[in-house]
C-alpha cells in the first residue's frame, strides 16, 4: 500500500521539483508552466495505461496479463496473480472433467447423453460403435432418428424405463442390445446400450439343447411305444413278433446311447481337469481304438494304423480313449464302402498328434466351424441312419479342452476329412526309438 | 414471414422427418425379419412382416398427409420445398420396399427346398440380400443425416446387387436346363431375387433424392463414378 503512494507520487513529486527551480530561475509563470506541462503529461500517461488495461480486458480471454510502468506496474503484478491462480483452478477442474469423460469413455457400455427433446448431447465410443452414431456429424440429431428400431421408438415414447428393452442392432449384424435409459437431471436421459449377444447365444443354446435333447428321445420312443401297442393289441406270428422285438431293442440301445453320451458330457462339463490323470502307453490304446474301428467297419474299409513314436501320454486314459473312438467311429460311418481310413500317431516337437482321415463325403466349409455344438448335423438323415447321438464331436471337444488339447478340422467335400488332435508336449513322452508299426485290414467284405 | 413462420415450419418438418425415420426403421425390421426368414422359414416372422406391412402403408398415407398440410399452410420455398417433396418421394420409395419385403417373405414360406439346389443358391441370395439391407441403412442414415458422403457408396452397391441378381439368374437357368423338376423352387428364387434387386433400387432412389435436397443437384440414372464427380469427392 505504502509503495503505492510512494511510487504514485513520484511524478508529480519530480515535476513539482522541477516547478520549483524553474520558479526560482525563471519566475512564477515559468513555474506555472511547468506544473501545467507536468499534469497534461501525467494525465496523458495515466490514460495511456488505462486504455491499454482496457485493451486487454476487451481483447481475447487467454491473452497475457501486459506489463505496467511505474503505479500500474503493481496492480498489473496482483492482475497477473489473480489471472494465473484462476487458470490453474480452471485447470484442475478440467483435469477433474477429463478423468469423468475418460472414465465414461472406458465404461464397457455404451452412453448417449440426451437433452430433453431426446437429441444426442454426447457419446462413448461403445455406444457410438453399437448405435453407429458419430459424435462430430451426430450431435444434436434426434436419437430416434438414427436408432430407428420400432422397439426403441415405442419404448422410448413409452416413458416406463423401468426395464431396458432389447432390440437387434441393424449396424452390426447379428449383434443384440439391450437399451435402458436413465434419466437425470432436468428433463435429461442418459442412454445406456449393453452388447447382450452372448448372453442371447446362451440362452438360445440352452432353449435348442432342450428342444434336441426332447426331440431325440421322442423319436424312439414314438417306435416303442407304437411297437408295444401293436404287440399287445394284434396277435402276430413269431417271425414278425421276432421282427418287431429287434426293432424295438435297436431304439432302446440307441436311446441308452443318447443317454450315456449325454451323461458323459455332463461329467466332462462338470468338472474341470480329468477325473483319474495318470500316464499310460498310447499304443495299446491306439491298437484298441484301431480294432473297434475295425468291429463297426465290419471290413467294409480299408483302416491303417501308422504309429510314428511310442509315447507315454498324461491324462484321462478312459476320456481320449472315448474321444479318439468318437473320431474314428465317425470316420467309419460317414465314408462310403470301400473307402479308406487313416489312424495315424505321430510325435511332433509341439506335442503329440493323433489323426483321422477318410475319404469319404467330406464336411463344406460353413459347417466345420459348427461340428462341435450339440445336436448339429450336416445331414440329418444320414447322420441319424447310422445311429449318431449328435454329440460325439461335442463330448471330443470337451475331452480336449479339459487336456488343453485341440481339434483340427481339414475337409473338402466330396474328397474327404481330417480330423486332427493335438496334444500339447508336456502331456506326451517318447518311450523308445521310433518304431514303424502298421497294421493294415484289408477289406475284406463281398461285393 | 416471420420468424415464428420459420420456426413452425422448422418443428413441423422435424416432425414429419422423425415420422419419416420412424417408417425407415420399421422397414429395416421387415427387411431383417426377411432375411432371417429366407435362412430358416418361420411362420411367426412371416406373420409379423404380414401385419406390419399393413403398419407401412398407414405410415405412408399419414406421413403424405401431413406433407400436403404443411405445403397448404406454411407455403415453403426453396430448400424448405424441396424438403417436402422429397419427403413424399422417400416416403413412396419405403412403402414399396415394404411390398417388395412382403413378397420375398411369402416366397420364402413357400419355397421348396429340394436338396442340391436351394442351398447354395439362398446362400448368394441371403449375400445380396445382406448388401440391399447395407443399402437400405445408408440411404435412411444419409436422409436423417442429410449427409450425402455415402451416396456414391450406395449407386456402387446396387450395381453390385444387380450383378448378383444376373449371376443367381443365370446359374438357375443353367439348372432349369440340366433338370425339369428344379424350375418350380427356381422360378420361386427368381421372384425373390428380382425383389431383393428391387430394393436395392427403391435404396439407390432414396439416396438421390437425398442428394437432390442438400446438393439441389439431379443424379437420377448417374454412375457412382458420375455422383462422386458431381459432389467433388
Amino acid at each position: 500500500m505504502y509503495s503505492i503512494w510512494w511510487r504514485g507520487l513520484m511524478a508529480p513529486l519530480a515535476v513539482a521539483a522541477v516547478a520549483v527551480i524553474a520558479g526560482a530561475l525563471e519566475g512564477l509563470a515559468a513555474a506555472l508552466v511547468v506544473v501545467a506541462a507536468g499534469a497534461v503529461a501525467i494525465v496523458a500517461w495515466q490514460l495511456w495505461q488505462l486504455a491499454a488495461l482496457t485493451r486487454w480486458a476487451r481483447g481475447d480471454i487467454e491473452a497475457p496479463v501486459p506489463e505496467g510502468r511505474g503505479v500500474w506496474a503493481l496492480a498489473y503484478a496482483a492482475l497477473y496473480r489473480r489471472v494465473r491462480m484462476r487458470s490453474a483452478r480452471q485447470r484442475d477442474l478440467r483435469l477433474a472433467l477429463d478423468r469423468f469423460v475418460s472414465g465414461a469413455e472406458a465404461l464397457p457400455e455404451g452412453v448417449v447423453v440426451l437433452d430433453r427433446s431426446d437429441r444426442v448431447e454426447w457419446a462413448n465410443p461403445r455406444a457410438e460403435a453399437h448405435l453407429g452414431l458419430d459424435l462430430e456429424r451426430d450431435a444434436g440429431a434426434p436419437i430416434v432418428n438414427l436408432v430407428r428400431q420400432p422397439a426403441f421408438i415405442s419404448y422410448l415414447s413409452r416413458g416406463d424405463f423401468s426395464e431396458p428393452v432389447v432390440v437387434q442392432s441393424t449396424r452390426e449384424t447379428s449383434t443384440t442390445l439391450s437399451i435402458q435409459i436413465v434419466p437425470f437431471g432436468v428433463e435429461e436421459r442418459l442412454l445406456m446400450s449393453r452388447d447382450i449377444t452372448r448372453l442371447e447365444a446362451v440362452a438360445r443354446m440352452r432353449r435348442d439343447f432342450i428342444a434336441n435333447v426332447s426331440h431325440e428321445l421322442k423319436t424312439p420312443l414314438t417306435v416303442l411305444a407304437g411297437f408295444i401297442e401293436t404287440l399287445s393289441d394284434v396277435d402276430l406270428d413269431e417271425r414278425q413278433r421276432q421282427r418287431c422285438l429287434a426293432l424295438m431293442q435297436d431304439q432302446a440301445k440307441s436311446m441308452q446311447r443318447l443317454v450315456a453320451d449325454l451323461l458323459a458330457l455332463s461329467a466332462l462339463e462338470s468338472e474341470q481337469s480329468p477325473a483319474h490323470e495318470s500316464e499310460f502307453a498310447v499304443v495299446p490304446l491306439l491298437l484298441a481304438v484301431s480294432a473297434d474301428a475295425k468291429a463297426l467297419s465290419a471290413g467294409k474299409h480299408e483302416i491303417t494304423l501308422t504309429i510314428g513314436d511310442a509315447a507315454n501320454v498324461l491324462g484321462g486314459r478312459d476320456e481320449l480313449a472315448s474321444a479318439f473312438g468318437n473320431l474314428v467311429s465317425n470316420a467309419v460311418r460317414y465314408t462310403p464302402e470301400g473307402g479308406r481310413i487313416a489312424l495315424d500317431w505321430r510325435v511332433t516337437p509341439e506335442g503329440g498328434e493323433f489323426s483321422v482321415s477318410d475319404n469319404g463325403i467330406g464336411i463344406a466349409t460353413e459347417h466345420i466351424p459348427r461340428l462341435t455344438e450339440r445336436f448339429y448335423r450336416v445331414d440329418r438323415s444320414r447322420s441319424r441312419a447310422t445311429g449318431g447321438t449328435g454329440l460325439g464331436l461335442a463330448i471330443v471337444k470337451h475331452v480336449l479342452i479339459r487336456h488343453q488339447a485341440e481339434l483340427v478340422v481339414d475337409s473338402e467335400p466330396g474328397k474327404g476329412s481330417r480330423f486332427t488332435v493335438r496334444l500339447p508336449a508336456r502331456r506326451v513322452k517318447v518311450v523308445r526309438e521310433p518304431a514303424e508299426q502298421t497294421s493294415t485290414s484289408k477289406s475284406a467284405a463281398a461285393s | 414471414m416471420n420468424e415464428h413462420t420459420y420456426k413452425q415450419f422448422d418443428a413441423e418438418m422435424e416432425e414429419i422427418r422423425s415420422g419419416v425415420m420412424a417408417m425407415g426403421g420399421l422397414v429395416e425390421t421387415q427387411l431383417a425379419r426377411a432375411i432371417a426368414s429366407l435362412r430358416q422359414p418361420d411362420l411367426d416372422q412371416i406373420d409379423a412382416v404380414a401385419a406390419d406391412e399393413q403398419a407401412i402403408n398407414q405410415m405412408q398415407v399419414n406421413i403424405d398427409q401431413q406433407c400436403t398440410q404443411i405445403i397448404a399452410r406454411r407455403q415453403p420455398t426453396a430448400i424448405d420445398l424441396r424438403m417436402v417433396l422429397t419427403t413424399v418421394k422417400i416416403v413412396n420409395e419405403l412403402e414399396r420396399i415394404g411390398d417388395e419385403i412382403k413378397k420375398i417373405a411369402y416366397k420364402a414360406q413357400q419355397m421348396q427346398r429340394p436338396e442340391g439346389l436351394s442351398t447354395v443358391r439362398l446362400h448368394e441370395i441371403t449375400r445380396a440380400a445382406e448388401l440391399a439391407e447395407d443399402n437400405l441403412q445408408l440411404a435412411l442414415d444419409s436422409f436423417a443425416r442429410l449427409d450425402v458422403g455415402a451416396a456414391a457408396q450406395v449407386v456402387s452397391n446396387d450395381e453390385a446387387i444387380d450383378a448378383a441378381f444376373l449371376a443367381i439368374l443365370r446359374q438357375l437357368i443353367s439348372y432349369m436346363m440340366e433338370d425339369p423338376r428344379t424350375i418350380t423352387p427356381a422360378l420361386e428364387i427368381v421372384f425373390i431375387a428380382k425383389s431383393i434387386e428391387r430394393i436395392g433400387d427403391h435404396a439407390k432412389n432414396i439416396v438421390e433424392n437425398v442428394v437432390h435436397v442438400v446438393k439441389g443437384k439431379d443424379v437420377r440414372h448417374a454412375t457412382a463414378e458420375e455422383i462422386r464427380a458431381q459432389l467433388g469427392q
